[in-house]
């Protein structure tokens, strides 16, 4: 082998395996070791936030109207789960959560992918664009629920406008990091405005996308619960905005747990996916 | 093992039919590009240069000299303000299906593996899923990443990068190579590793023609037939280089030819 006979180890036979993967410590369930430590700290910090809680209630503090405990919670929304009230109010929200992100995740992904494309279209737009992406959302809510009714359209349209931003400038930013070099040598290899768009201005902008669509999805649930607060039919953000009115605070807590295990549930399942859509990126770490 | 290379695999596109002498031709060319402040800035001025097929032809200049912006121009992606450009006897966006191109840096997509990477310009061009397949099993055997050719970019160590552009490159079947400083991003070592690699492909078929810009006049020596010294937008030095082909790049710096022929360009690009 002319090339490579002379003593360059970096670049020999050997070098096909990948840098930076040791097979490292395993243990038996298949998670490392380090992972494990992290999960059990994890349980750790949970149990310890319910004690404080637990210990709050008990002494009253800060104002013995607030004080529920974790079980009494816990109890209230085992009874609503049982009438029923609780898996109607949850599914109002969440068909709300996700009509709104599939909506305003696929136009915000198209404006921003086309003014990433677009620079000049995009310098036009831009302080309209800032001014509606800064102001608060929330405030629309009573213009919308007067526009649309306490149906399911205004959470809906509350949600979107803060997904549609969050997923816009996503794509905007991931079309401008392409890499100037890839799309030179795109070109001289032959590659039209399309192949350019499919094979490098989209991938290229997937991950920045993903994220966002991450984010807007808890983004949506913010939206759809605010909008419900100041008023709707139903939803999780309409009973506890019932709950605090009445000082059933075993039930405002309740809901806010549930909505944190949702957000939770649906970070996990999104970032689920980005790990086996985008194995091509390298991990964090490296 | 030395490389087979012109036994390519069966039924590639035919080269185009009888070729021209000259696979580049530039005549009175000349770039101006006009600053913001609405002065004109000459890069290129009134420059004659003609490659003949099958010729390596290193450019040579600092930064800032012009010679990017001479091989863009070869490869299309700039016109000329004054002049003609013509490659394999057609306008250069015409010839771009014959050429390969090669950048300092990789240039690899890194959402596609190195198997992906290597038959990147066959998709562009069109090629059937089965030929690419087979076009890139054979590249990345030449290039010896067989074993790595699932795994992706950021995987893959500097030499192994710069490996798969290689057999991207090759893949193409490119009658006229672009380079533009393709090693410069290189440590040392993989540096003389890779040009060893590309010098071993190059001269184990038909010469392919070679336009390759450095700013490393050794580098230009040891693999060139050729040195164009490019200075102030003009042409400032053309001289054959008399050294026996194939090369041994790890002797040549000790050939007396290649140390005086050295010292001359280094004084005319002070």
């Amino acid at each position: 082998m002319p090339t490579t006979n002379d003593s360059r180890p970096a670049l020999l036979a050997g070098e096909d395996q990948v840098p930076g993967q040791s097979p490292g410590s395993r243990s038996l369930i298949g998670l490392s070791r380090e992972t494990l430590v992290v999960r059990g700290l994890q349980v750790l910090l949970g149990l310890a936030l319910i004690g404080l809680w637990q210990l709050a209630a008990v002494l009253k503090w800060p104002d013995p109207v607030l004080a529920k405990t974790p079980l009494q919670a816990w109890d209230y929304l085992v009874t609503t789960a049982r009438s029923g009230g609780l898996w109607s109010n949850t599914w109002a929200t969440m068909s709300a959560v996700l009509i709104a992100w599939v909506l305003a995740g696929a136009a915000g992904m198209v404006a921003g992918l086309a003014l990433g494309l677009m620079p000049r279209t995009e310098r036009v737009l831009s302080p309209y664009l800032d001014a509606a992406n800064a102001m608060p959302r929330i405030a629309l809510a009573p213009l919308l629920i007067v526009a649309l009714g306490i149906g399911t359209q205004a959470k809906v349209a509350l949600a979107s406008t803060l997904v549609f931003f969050i997923v816009l400038s996503g794509a905007r930013a991931g079309v401008r990091s392409a890499d100037a070099e890839w799309l030179r040598l795109s070109t001289v290899l032959g590659a039209r405005k399309h192949h350019l768009f499919l094979k490098v201005l989209f991938p290229v902008a997937t991950p920045a996308i993903f994220a966002a669509l991450r984010l807007g999805l808890i983004y949506s649930l913010l939206g759809v619960v605010g909008s419900e607060l100041i008023s709707a039919r139903d939803g999780l953000g309409q009973l506890i905005a019932y709950d605090s009115s009445v000082f059933q605070m075993d039930g405002v807590y309740g809901i806010l747990v549930l909505l944190a295990v949702i957000a939770v549930a649906l970070n996990q399942v999104m970032a689920f996916l980005e790990r086996r859509l985008l194995r091509w990126q390298p991990p964090a770490d490296q | 093992m030395t490389l087979t290379s012109s036994a390519q695999p069966a039924g590639r596109p035919p080269r185009p039919g009888p070729r021209p002498a000259d696979a580049i031709a530039l005549r009175g060319v000349s770039v101006t590009y006009s600053t913001p402040g609405h002065e004109s800035r000459t890069v290129l001025s009134g420059i004659d240069l003609t490659v003949p097929a099958g010729e390596f032809t290193a450019l040579v200049g600092r930064s800032g000299c012009g010679k990017t912006t001479l091989l863009n121009m070869v490869a299309g992606l700039i016109d000329p303000s004054a002049g003609s450009v013509s490659v394999l006897g057609t306008e250069p966006r015409k010839a771009r299906e014959h050429l390969g191109f090669m950048l300092a840096r990789d240039a690899l997509l890194p959402w596609r593996n190195a198997r992906r990477n290597v038959e990147y310009g066959l998709e562009l061009r069109g090629i059937g899923r089965a030929r690419r397949h087979e076009i890139a099993t054979h590249w990345l055997e030449a290039v010896q990443l067989t074993r790595a050719e699932h795994q992706w970019p950021w995987q893959l160590s500097q030499g192994m990068r710069q490996r798969v552009a290689l057999a991207r490159t090759w893949a193409l079947d490119p009658a006229v190579l672009l380079m533009d400083e393709p090693f410069a991003a290189l440590d040392v070592n993989t540096r003389r590793v890779i040009q060893r690699k590309f010098l071993e492909l190059w001269q184990s078929e038909e010469h392919r023609t070679v336009l390759f810009v450095t700013h490393d006049l050794g580098e230009a020596i040891a693999l060139a037939d050729r040195v164009v010294l490019l200075g102030h937008g003009q042409v400032l030095d053309d001289v054959r280089v008399d050294i026996d082909r194939p090369r041994d790049l790890s002797v040549i710096e000790n050939d007396s030819r290649f140390r005086e022929l050295h010292e001359r360009l280094r004084v005319r690009l002070e």
